[in-house]
């Protein structure tokens, strides 16, 4: 046995916050992300939408002629639930699309590289993990989503007035809450699919796959069955009633806004056990 | 409980019904030890267990007296190099290097320095800018090494490091490991290159089925072995003389003769016995150039203990 001087002294210098090193990993995403031309083409084509809706809000509190229209025109073109329903459900197809494109890069080429042990053997758990690439995704769709949204309301606040605020003022929360809990399930299932599917393109076909087959399915049911309930398993369509009730909006015929909760309460539980069981240190095949 | 050493206490891992591994009790003191076994003996799982990448199923682990159930405690003092080739191949091996430093809780001036660091005593500063992309298979290795030294580790854990490596940077990486261990610190690595664990090695631990074979020095280890007699080759100038006086001597089973006559190939079952035997020898007046064992080795060791199949 040799024998050894004990020379060694380790680092004792200060160290970044948790939450610090946690985010390293969606910086580093988002660089990447951002250098995806696909990318930056989706996410300019999604912000065509917004823009659109604020020049609409411009115009229908700055032009006399649209104030002078006629009660039910008028009312047709009022920044109201109704408005900012559409804005919703148009930005969440540019949503699953930019998760699609996005998404299954962040999980499945570390799962196909076997690069798991490099993150879990250093002071992150698995909880960080999934935390980190989530984050990353929530900041991408967050540009798209609540973010514009969230703008547009303030926006149609500051020119029409305080009175148009006191009594809209759920609008601007309805948006805020509704996207987040859209942009919390979309992530998910990109994360998902990004960790069940080591590939990246099956990866990304699979979560337009859950969104755009599912609500075929449901519809097939429906008609099916004669049943309105098969519009459970569609997640969008359960997001479009939570949406519409935060909103203020009449609810579409289907299943009522608790049903549609308890079901994406059931999808995320889901999702979230996925996770839990493939992104372990050790890949075992037995 | 020392708080200098790698401590296993009967430590079990099944992933299923697959064995990992089973029963393992083990004292690793500083130095370089070498995990030597076939393939799917449980050589990976040990060193995942050490790192806190997995948990045993029973028993229990510390590592410098820390429990794996505070990970965040324990992976400041191991760095692990796995087998697999897991560096993201469109970053840099300084970028590669740098973010798994920032991910321990370094600043980013911290993090590049130490980075620089790490890359230099691994021979990469040269590379450190280009992508890992285009790399060698043994620039590969050694970044992959630079992110397990980079923090200043006191358990460098390392799953086949020599692999891929040309001799040259071979030896200055067994020279990294040599200093390591100089310093006091655990340098826990597995291979298959069984020369090579035969030369740098401080212990060894033979691991077969998921069971511990054998752990320890390699000499203490040799002397445990009853059933196969020890080896010695003799230099001598009269072979054949000292083939005869040894013969004499219950201990020894059998003797071989090389073809120059000048030296012997001397197998016995007591090597005190034989050292004794040895010297009344030398001074009776015959010459006796030098001694060797010629099975005080883990390639030995490797074939007795765990036999053929080797990996």
């Amino acid at each position: 046995m040799a024998i050894y001087k004990r020379g060694y002294e380790r680092y004792q210098g200060p160290l970044t916050s948790h939450w610090t090193r946690v985010l390293v990993l969606p910086r580093f995403a988002w660089r990447r992300l951002f250098q995806q031309r696909l990318v930056l083409i989706l996410m300019i084509a999604s912000l065509i939408w917004p823009l659109l809706c604020g020049l609409f809000i411009y115009l229908s509190n700055r032009l006399d002629l649209l104030q002078s229209l006629p009660g039910d025109i008028k009312n047709m073109l009022a920044i109201n639930g109704k408005f900012f329903l559409i804005f919703m459900n148009v930005q969440s197809v540019f949503s699953v699309l930019l998760a699609a494109l996005a998404g299954p890069g962040l999980i499945a080429p570390d799962l196909a590289n076997n690069a798991l042990p490099l993150y879990f053997s250093r002071p992150l758990t698995r909880v960080d993990y999934v935390a980190a690439r989530m984050a990353a995704l929530v900041g991408l769709l967050s540009l798209v989503t609540w973010l514009p949204g969230v703008l547009l309301f303030w926006m149609q606040s500051g020119m029409a007035g305080w009175g148009w605020l006191t009594h809209n003022w759920y609008l601007g929360t309805g948006v805020f809450f509704g996207f987040a809990a859209w942009i919390l399930v979309v992530s998910l299932v990109a994360l998902a699919s990004s960790a069940y599917v080591k590939w990246r393109i099956v990866a990304g076909g699979l979560v337009l796959g859950f969104f755009f087959i599912l609500t075929g399915v449901a519809e097939m049911l429906n008609a099916i069955l004669r049943v309105n309930w098969g519009s459970l398993l569609n997640p969008t369509r359960s997001m479009y009633i939570i949406w519409s009730a935060m909103l203020g909006q009449e609810l579409p015929p289907g299943p009522g806004v608790w049903e549609c909760v308890s079901v994406l309460a059931v999808l995320i539980v889901l999702l979230g056990m996925i996770l839990e069981r493939k992104l372990r240190a050790v890949e075992v095949i037995s | 409980m020392t708080s200098s050493e790698v401590i296993f206490t009967d430590v079990s891992k099944f992933y299923g019904e697959v064995l990992g591994v089973n029963k393992v009790t083990l004292h690793i003191p500083s130095g370089i030890t070498s995990l030597v076994g076939p393939n799917g003996s449980g050589k990976t799982t040990l060193m995942n267990l050490m790192t806190g990448l997995i948990r045993p199923g029973r028993g229990s682990i510390s590592v410098l007296g820390i429990s794996p159930s505070e990970p965040e405690k324990l992976m400041r003092v191991t760095g692990y190099a796995t087998q697999f080739d897991s560096s993201p191949r469109w970053a840099t091996g300084m970028e590669f290097v740098t973010t798994g430093l920032t991910l321990y809780g370094y600043s980013q001036s911290d993090a590049r320095d130490r980075a620089w660091q790490a890359l230099d005593q691994v021979g990469l500063t040269e590379a450190a800018e280009r992508k890992v992309a285009g790399y060698s298979k043994g620039m590969r290795q050694r970044v992959r090494l630079a992110q397990a030294i980079a923090h200043d580790p006191k358990v460098l854990v390392l799953d086949e490091p020599l692999n891929g490596l040309d001799p040259l940077v071979r030896a200055d990486t067994i020279s990294l490991f040599r200093r390591y261990a100089a310093e006091g610190r655990h340098v826990i690595l597995s291979s298959h290159v069984l020369q090579e664990v035969d030369l740098i090695s401080d212990q060894v631990i033979l691991i077969s089925n998921g069971m511990i074979v054998a752990e320890g020095e390699i000499r203490g280890v040799r002397d445990e072995i009853s059933e196969h007699p020890s080896q010695f080759i003799i230099r001598c100038r009269d072979a054949s003389r000292i083939a005869s006086l040894l013969f004499c001597e219950d201990h020894v089973t059998e003797i071989k003769m090389n073809d120059d006559r000048l030296g012997l190939l001397v197998l016995t079952r007591n090597r005190e016995e034989f050292s004794r035997a040895l010297t009344r020898i030398a001074l009776a007046g015959h010459t006796i150039d030098s001694v060797i064992p010629s099975d005080e080795s883990v390639d030995a060791l490797y074939e007795y203990l765990i036999g053929g199949g080797r990996s």
